[in-house]
């Protein structure tokens, strides 16, 4: 999987958006929030291509967390970020 | 209070926390979902100034009804561009105080005599009877140079359209009469 191109994420007082990004334009009205470990993950993978796997490595070495709640959390994620169309 | 010392009060309070809402998440585990919610309007935006101050454009949703009948809430959306050359009857976002916007219509422009920065400007929302609001031209974040519908795109120099608005502002006598036609009939 990889995060579409077009999309960037912003912090924004502590609140962490993707905004969708063209070359000119920038589209404000739709706007996804993730949270701070989604925005981690999405920090540590993009343009990258990457699995379920990496995205649970990301979240085992900065949470403590057991190996099979990360996995279910990046299927989870990866799952989720596919239906809106942020990663293909 | 004004407003300006309830926002400061309100950035201060949410950094302070901001540490302790950390904690809360990673102790709670990793809950990676993406979610729907409410950007407060004084963060996103203050994004959208800066992106248009940078040289972009911005494409916002349009919240509330004091546009009507021109924009809709929620079902428009307007593209804004940068405000330099903005006039009357343009629909600009502004920063009127602190942390507090509005996607209004300029109804009068007081030229400074030497820095057009300092032009004092009158907006009022096209769905609003009486209220009005003041700023300065500095205080312009993005001029609306399209009104985009859910089946069009509407340029905002469309002549059919300037006619329209021009229209509208001389008609103000009647506006509470017409906004309550044009609330009972969509």
């Amino acid at each position: 999987m990889r995060i579409k191109e077009g999309f960037e994420l912003r912090e924004l007082c502590g609140e962490y958006i993707v905004i969708a990004h063209g070359e000119k334009n920038i589209d404000f009205s739709k706007i996804i929030s993730l949270n701070e470990s989604a925005a981690l993950m999405w920090q540590t993978l993009c343009d990258k291509d990457f699995s379920a796997d990496d995205m649970a490595e990301v979240l085992l070495s900065n949470y403590e967390v057991d190996r099979e709640t990360a996995l279910k959390d990046a299927l989870h994620t990866m799952q989720e970020w596919k239906e809106i169309g942020l990663a293909e | 209070m004004t407003q300006s010392v309830k926002n400061v009060i309100y950035k201060a309070l949410h950094l302070l926390f901001l540490p302790i809402r950390i904690c809360y998440r990673k102790r709670n585990g990793t809950q990676t979902h993406a979610t729907h919610k409410e950007i407060p309007n004084e963060i996103l935006l203050g994004a959208v100034r800066d992106s248009i101050r940078q040289g972009y454009t911005a494409t916002i949703m349009v919240k509330g009804w004091s546009m009507r009948p021109f924009l809709e809430h929620i079902r428009d959306k307007v593209q804004l561009d940068s405000p330099q050359n903005a006039q009357k009857y343009d629909a600009v976002l502004a920063e009127i105080s602190l942390g507090k916007y509005v996607l209004h219509r300029i109804i009068n422009i007081k030229h400074h005599p030497q820095d057009s920065n300092l032009d004092e400007i009158t907006l009022m929302g096209d769905g609003n009877i009486r209220e009005t609001e003041q700023c300065m031209r500095k205080d312009l974040c993005g001029i609306v140079t399209h009104y985009i519908r859910p089946n069009r795109i509407i340029p905002a120099d469309k002549p059919q359209l300037t006619k329209s608005i021009i229209l509208w502002n001389k008609l103000l006598p009647l506006r509470r009469y017409l906004l309550f036609i044009y609330r009972t009939i969509i």
